[in-house]
This record gives structure tokens, C-alpha cells and sequence, in this order.
């Protein structure tokens, strides 16, 4: 029993779960990051230095493999945007032939065909390896509060998002060496945060407005199970539409035509940003781009940014309609993502659903504060919940047939875990491999949906034509994560499943990219103990030449003293040889020769200090 | 952990019915997710892990199985070894497949004339079928006539699908 904890006679006995576990939660956003701890039921977000809790999700790689994650990563891309990699959650578990937009920077297709790979000063990156780069940091933040390293993480993901993309953030994971405790969607962490969990039965909106992705949800929580009846927003359209309908006001108050240079856009950008900002608590705000100025009132904002508000509501009323819900069965709106702060956002959207909408934690830090309890739950922290949150699946799985056809297996909106199986025959004497195509999507035509992943089962025993019986199972786990397992019926013997994801990474890649970074670790580890072991080396001749000079002669022998300067010439010689531990042994010896001496001018010290006093004054 | 040998019923420590109370069907249901859901053993060993996986799927569609009246009857039938799924048009009496073929007919008319109110009307009549067909099928499985009973289900699957597809084309003439 490794859990050893004393109570105080007449306490209670100690709980099993006295030592804490280290669990954080991460919302891995698609332009910020943040993580969060949790503590008696009440999270809080983890922030840098200068009080930063928002982590920018951008990346930078140097030409010398150097990483940059955050802000910083973010200031190098004003520079050199080709090697600087951002909104990178929106290729994640997509295909090259998925990425219809323009990037700041440049990917191509992997070999296999699937996969976006971004070409960097450092080599090709996939996806999966630049948000292990972002969940690094994140994890670093929270081995500091913890002073450990940590036990687990649960990590958000958007509610719609399908298997593929599901797998890259967990593979992401795997490679930042963190364990997940669950994907949880967000909309379902924003709710949590506000403890909606603990309610009967509500009816939920989930109202997410970010810098460039608009996302609703509409939840409905029956008796500790939570689930998502219907999705539905816009990938672009955020904070970042509202800032460009005021750029697009300066430019024509001040009469500017657009042919802007990239710094100017830049100001541009920033000031009307600020004045956003403003306009959240004043009812005006005086703006000035080089020779114009002007003031902006908060009704005029208002009326600029209506049509982009009305794309939103426009989605919350979709929502609604898909999920049959009417709109006073809504009980909760929870917003979510900084640009909520906007009044007329919130006023648009209380006004729509006829009831005050939730703003009470920082629409930012919702979504990581929910994930952070629920870490805490799943880490075992706080026993005897009786509170459990059951997923379900957001996208039918299903199995290309003849035709080009797909024939679900498991519907949408089944609760998670949940496993089917299915009967195949062989169709040829002696058959001994058959193929699958897994897809995800409610449409019937193969085209239509989304590819999964291809398996390929083997070892099937040879028999007659329709002789075997090949029992196929789908397996979901409560990440929303699928295995596939095959056995032939009548003789029992289990086939070995070979996968080919569509757009993601196969295990042994991940497997030698976790193995590269152990290596490349380890080098780091020792190229930093060199360093160290030199610079102690270092210190220690120049603390004993110091004190040679000034006491060398008065203190020691001319024997003891050669013997000294040997050391340190000896000492001199093995810095140059590059050898860590044996300058480590070297300078050890070296101290320790030194020692007699250093107790020498101690003696003499506290004998000049003490000259001239009494001992009645010393023992005062 | 559960036994797993244990039918859907006796899993919810239920009489082998074609009622089903739904209170009770839930409050197990939530008693045995809290006992095997794999988020109660996120710190246990890979094999206790896939047990719970493995356990927790089987509570999940056993509960399935057990709230819906047509997954619940092809169930019950189950036990009694007939396959519900193995078609046998002869269990299904003409009348009642030219009265489906109609009434799939009347569908598409209604479809073509934007006839909410008509789909709305249509979607009563089946109902009330569907409610009556559920009643046999209880009355004959009681009596232990599982010919019978297995005509029931088929004409359900009928009922059921154009239900369906009576709300699929709701949704199509409401939307904009």
C-alpha cells in the first residue's frame, strides 16, 4: 500500500484517495490554449509570468529544430509566417484535398496521399505533431503548479468532432507523453463548469463565439446522461469578422483607399480591436489612424456588427429545429469564447431565447475550468459521485458496401461505449484476407461521407466459398475512439486487423516519433548537463585562485600549494575534453583537495572578526 | 463487474415482459453504468480497462434494446430462439402489404403537394396502427403463438420505418 496517511486520533479515517492526483484540463483551441487545475470542486486556469492564461495555439520551428510555442511563437510570425504555424486544429484528422482555404503557410500531400504535411525550415510536419508541441507547454504549466510531473488530462474537443479528428488529438497526446483521462466535448465542459451536470433535467444552449469559428450546441441532460441533440455555427466567422467591420468604418470615414501596407493593416487591426474592447463598458470611443480621428459610438458598433450576430441566431434557430426542441424549453445559455464579451452579442442572444444568458465565468477560461473539474472527478479526487457524463456519438459509423454505398452501423446519437458486430462470408475457396472501408457521416453515399480508415483482416482459416463466417465488431470506446476486432465463427481463430487511417497516423508512426523525442531528449539532457558540469568547473577554479592569491602564500605549504595549482591546471584541461562526467569527477576532487585550505581561512577569519571583542559580548 | 451471461432482463433485474417500466429500467440502467463505465477506471490495468469497455457497450444496448418497443419485441422473440430479423413474406398477410404500398403512395402525393397538414394526419393513423399492432403482438407472445407474434413484428418494422419517413419529409416541407 503505497498511500500512507496519519489521522489525528478521533478523525475520521483517512480517505483512500488522500494523496492527490495531479489531473489538469486542456482546451486545445484554435487560436488560444489554456489549462486549468481543479481543487475541491473549484478550477482555476494556470497563467505564465506576466499573467498570460491564454495560450496562442501557434508554433514555430527555427531552421536549427528549434520550437516556440505561444506568444512567443506568435511574434516570430510577423516575420516569417511561412515557418509559423497557427489554427493548426483545423487540419487535424482532415485530408490534403480538405483544405479548400489559403494558409500562411505551405503543406502538402503525405506519400500515402491522405494527410496534410506543413513544410518547415525543421522538416515536415504533420498536425498531430505541432499540437503535441502546444500540448507540451500546456503540460509544463501544469507540472510547474504541481511541482510533478502529472498524472492525467482530460482534453476538450468540439462536439462534432468526427473519429479521425478524435484519434490526431489523442495521438497528439501520446506524443506530448500525457495520458488522457477523456476527449470531452466542449459544449459538455462549458455546461460542467457551470454545473449544469448536477441539475434533473435541462435543456441546454451552448453559444460559442471565438476569434474566427462560431459553434452552437444544444444539449439536453436526462438523468446523468448528457447529450448532444444537435449541432450546428459557422468555421468562419468570429471576433475577427466584428474587428474587420470596423476597419472597414475607418477606412471610409477617413476616406482611405484600400491598398494598405502590411504594417498599416496591423495598426489598423489593433485599433480596432481596442476599440471593440471599449465599446464593451463605454458608450463611445475616439479613434485616431495617422492623420483622421473620429469617435465611434456603441449604437453605431451595434448596427455594424448586427449581421454578423444574425448569422449566429440564425444557427441557434437551425439547431433548434434539427433537435425538435422548442424554445422555452431552453432552460440554460451558456456563452462561450472571448468574443461573447461584445454586449451586443449577449443582448442579441438573451433576447432570441427569451432568458438571461450565462456570463458568470470568463467565456475564455469556461470551457478549460470545466475540463479541469472533470479531471479531478476522473482522477479520482472526489469519490462517490454519483454524477456520471455519458457521451454519445456525433456521426453514424458506418461500412462502404457494393454500390458505393453506406450502410450504418452504429447511429448518431448512440450512447458511448457501444460495440455491433456484423456477419461476412467469403466469397472465394480458400479466402483467407477481407477488407473494410469504415466511414462516418449521416449521408448514403460513400462520396458523401467521411473515410475512416481502411482494415484489412487476415489469417481468416481457408474453407469453402460461404463456408466461413466472419464476425466483425466495431468497438466505440467513451472517447468516441473505434477499434475493429474479426473472428471466424465456426473455427473460433480471431483475425488480425491491419489499419490504414485515411488522415492520420498509423501506431508505428507515432510510435517512432515518441522513441525520435526520447532520443532527441536524452541528447538535450546531456548536451544541458555539459553545460552545467563546465560552468561548476568553472566556478570552482576561479573561487580557488581567487583565494590562492590573496591567502595562498600565508596559509599554505609551498607542497600544498603546487599540488593546488596542479588541480586546477588538470581541471582547466578536462573542460576542454567535452567530457561531462569527467569534468564532474574532476572538479568533486578537486573541491575536496581544496577543503583543508577553505577551513584554514575560515579559522583565520572568524579570529580577525572576533580580535578586540570580549566573550561576555560574542555570547550576548 | 457483471455477469455476463445474464439475458437483458435479468441484467435489469426485470420480470421477462413485454412491459417494461420505465422507472425502473432507467434507475438500473444508472446503477450499473455507475458500477462498469470506463471512467471508473481510468487508473486500472489494460485488461480491467477492456472489461469495463467491454461491459459497459453491453449495458448500453441492452438498455437500447429494452426502451424500444420494436428492439424489445425482435428481443423477445429472440429468447424464445426465432430469429425476428429472418424474412418470410408469408408471415405477412397480402392486406397488409398492399395497404403499406398505398399507404407509402399516399406519402409521396403528400410530399409533391407540400401537405403538412395531410403528413400530420397520416402520421396519427400510423401511430394509432402501431399502438394496435404493439397490443397484439403482447396478447399473442402470451399466449405463446410466436407465429403470430413474429407477423406482428414484421408489420411493426413496416410501421415503424414509414414513421420514419414520415418525419424525414416534415422536416423536408418545413425547412426553407
Amino acid at each position: 500500500m503505497a498511500l500512507l496517511s496519519i489521522s489525528e486520533p478521533g478523525q475520521s479515517k483517512p480517505k483512500a484517495h488522500a494523496i492527490k492526483k495531479r489531473a489538469v484540463g486542456i482546451d486545445l483551441g484554435t487560436t488560444n490554449s489554456l489549462v486549468a487545475v481543479a481543487t475541491e470542486g473549484h478550477a482555476h486556469t494556470l497563467c505564465d509570468h506576466e499573467d498570460h492564461c491564454l495560450v496562442p495555439s501557434v508554433v514555430h520551428y527555427a531552421a536549427d529544430g528549434k520550437v516556440t510555442v505561444g506568444y512567443d511563437a506568435a511574434l516570430k510570425g510577423v516575420d516569417d509566417s511561412a515557418n509559423t504555424i497557427s489554427s493548426v486544429k483545423r487540419l487535424m484528422g482532415r485530408g490534403f484535398e480538405d483544405i479548400h482555404y489559403d494558409l500562411p503557410y505551405e503543406i502538402e500531400a503525405d506519400e500515402n496521399g491522405g494527410m496534410p504535411l506543413i513544410k518547415t525550415a525543421a522538416g515536415k510536419k504533420s498536425p498531430v505533431e505541432v499540437s503535441a508541441e502546444i500540448l507540451k507547454s500546456l503540460v509544463l504549466r501544469g507540472e510547474e503548479e504541481f511541482g510533478d510531473e502529472l498524472d492525467g488530462a482530460v482534453i476538450t474537443v468540439p462536439a462534432y468532432f468526427d473519429e479521425a479528428q478524435r484519434q490526431a488529438t489523442k495521438d497528439a497526446a501520446r506524443l506530448a507523453g500525457i495520458k488522457v483521462l477523456r476527449l470531452l466535448g466542449e459544449p459538455t465542459a462549458a455546461a460542467i463548469a457551470y454545473g449544469l451536470d448536477r441539475k434533473q433535467e435541462e435543456t441546454v444552449i451552448i453559444y460559442d463565439l471565438g476569434g474566427g469559428t462560431f459553434d452552437v450546441s444544444l444539449m439536453r441532460l436526462e438523468k446523468g446522461v448528457f447529450k448532444v441533440l444537435a449541432t450546428g455555427g459557422d468555421a468562419a466567422l468570429g471576433g475577427d469578422d466584428l474587428d474587420r467591420t470596423v476597419i472597414q468604418w475607418i477606412l471610409a470615414e477617413a476616406g482611405i483607399e484600400d491598398d494598405l501596407s502590411y504594417s498599416q493593416l496591423n495598426a489598423l487591426a489593433r485599433i480596432a480591436r481596442h476599440a471593440k474592447h471599449a465599446l464593451s463598458d463605454a458608450e463611445a470611443t475616439d479613434i485616431s489612424f495617422e492623420h483622421w480621428s473620429g469617435t465611434l459610438s456603441r449604437e453605431l458598433f451595434n448596427n455594424l456588427i448586427d449581421s454578423h450576430i444574425d448569422k449566429t441566431i440564425k444557427a441557434c434557430r437551425r439547431v433548434l429545429r434539427d433537435a425538435k426542441v422548442e424554445l422555452s424549453e431552453i432552460s440554460d445559455i451558456v456563452m462561450v469564447g472571448g468574443s461573447t464579451r461584445t454586449p451586443r452579442v449577449r443582448e442579441r442572444v438573451s433576447e432570441f431565447f427569451g432568458a438571461e444568458v450565462h456570463t458568470e465565468i470568463d467565456p475564455d477560461k469556461v470551457v478549460a475550468v470545466g475540463a479541469a473539474l472533470q479531471a479531478d472527478v476522473l482522477a479520482g479526487n472526489k469519490y462517490g459521485d454519483d454524477i456520471l457524463l455519458l457521451d454519445v456519438i456525433p456521426l453514424s459509423l458506418g461500412i462502404e458496401t457494393m454500390g458505393g454505398l453506406m450502410e450504418k452501423i452504429i447511429p448518431r446519437n448512440t450512447t458511448i461505449p457501444v460495440a455491433r458486430a456484423q456477419q461476412f462470408t467469403t466469397y472465394k475457396d480458400g479466402q483467407s484476407v477481407m477488407s473494410l472501408h469504415v466511414l462516418q457521416g449521416e449521408r448514403e453515399l460513400v462520396s458523401d461521407c467521411r473515410s475512416l480508415a481502411k482494415f484489412e483482416l487476415r489469417d481468416i482459416p481457408p474453407m469453402v466459398a460461404g463456408a466461413a463466417i466472419i464476425e466483425v465488431t466495431y468497438q466505440v470506446d467513451a472517447d468516441g475512439l473505434m477499434e475493429v476486432h474479426a473472428r471466424e465463427l465456426s473455427t473460433g481463430i480471431a483475425s488480425s486487423v491491419v489499419v490504414k487511417p485515411s488522415y492520420g497516423l498509423e501506431d508505428k508512426d507515432i510510435e517512432k516519433m515518441i522513441t525520435d523525442s526520447y532520443a532527441a531528449a536524452a541528447s538535450d539532457k546531456q548536451a544541458r548537463s555539459l553545460q552545467e558540469n563546465k560552468v561548476e568547473a568553472e566556478r570552482i577554479i576561479e573561487a580557488l585562485q581567487s583565494a590562492l592569491a590573496l591567502d595562498g602564500k600565508k596559509l599554505l605549504s609551498d607542497e600544498e600549494y603546487a599540488e593546488l595549482s596542479e588541480g586546477i591546471e588538470k581541471l582547466h584541461e578536462i573542460i576542454d575534453s567535452a567530457d561531462s562526467d569527467a569534468i564532474h569527477l574532476a572538479s568533486e576532487s578537486l573541491n575536496e583537495a581544496s577543503l583543508v585550505f577553505a577551513g584554514r581561512r575560515m579559522d583565520t577569519q572568524i579570529k580577525t572578526a572576533l580580535a578586540g571583542h570580549s566573550i561576555e559580548e560574542i555570547e550576548r | 463487474m457483471i455477469d455476463t451471461n445474464l439475458n437483458h432482463f435479468e441484467l435489469f433485474s426485470l420480470p421477462v415482459s413485454f412491459q417494461v417500466e420505465d422507472a425502473v429500467l432507467d434507475q438500473e440502467y444508472k446503477k450499473l453504468q455507475a458500477e462498469v463505465h470506463p471512467d471508473r477506471f481510468v487508473d486500472a490495468d489494460d485488461r480491467t480497462r477492456l472489461q469495463a469497455l467491454q461491459q459497459t457497450s453491453m449495458v448500453n444496448d441492452a438498455y437500447e434494446t429494452l426502451k424500444s418497443p420494436l428492439k424489445r419485441s425482435a428481443y423477445l422473440l429472440k429468447l424464445h430462439d426465432i430469429d425476428a430479423e429472418e424474412h418470410n413474406q408469408a408471415h405477412l398477410q397480402e392486406e397488409f402489404l398492399l395497404q403499406q404500398l398505398e399507404m407509402r403512395e399516399a406519402l409521396e402525393t403528400l410530399i409533391e403537394s407540400d401537405d403538412v397538414e395531410g403528413l400530420e394526419a397520416m402520421r396519427n393513423s400510423v401511430n394509432k396502427e402501431k399502438t394496435g399492432t404493439l397490443e397484439l403482438f403482447e396478447s399473442h407472445f402470451l399466449r405463446k403463438d410466436f407465429t403470430a407474434a413474429k407477423s406482428n413484428y414484421n408489420q411493426l418494422q413496416f410501421l415503424f420505418k414509414l414513421l420514419d419517413e414520415i418525419d424525414k419529409a416534415e422536416e423536408k416541407l418545413l425547412d426553407y
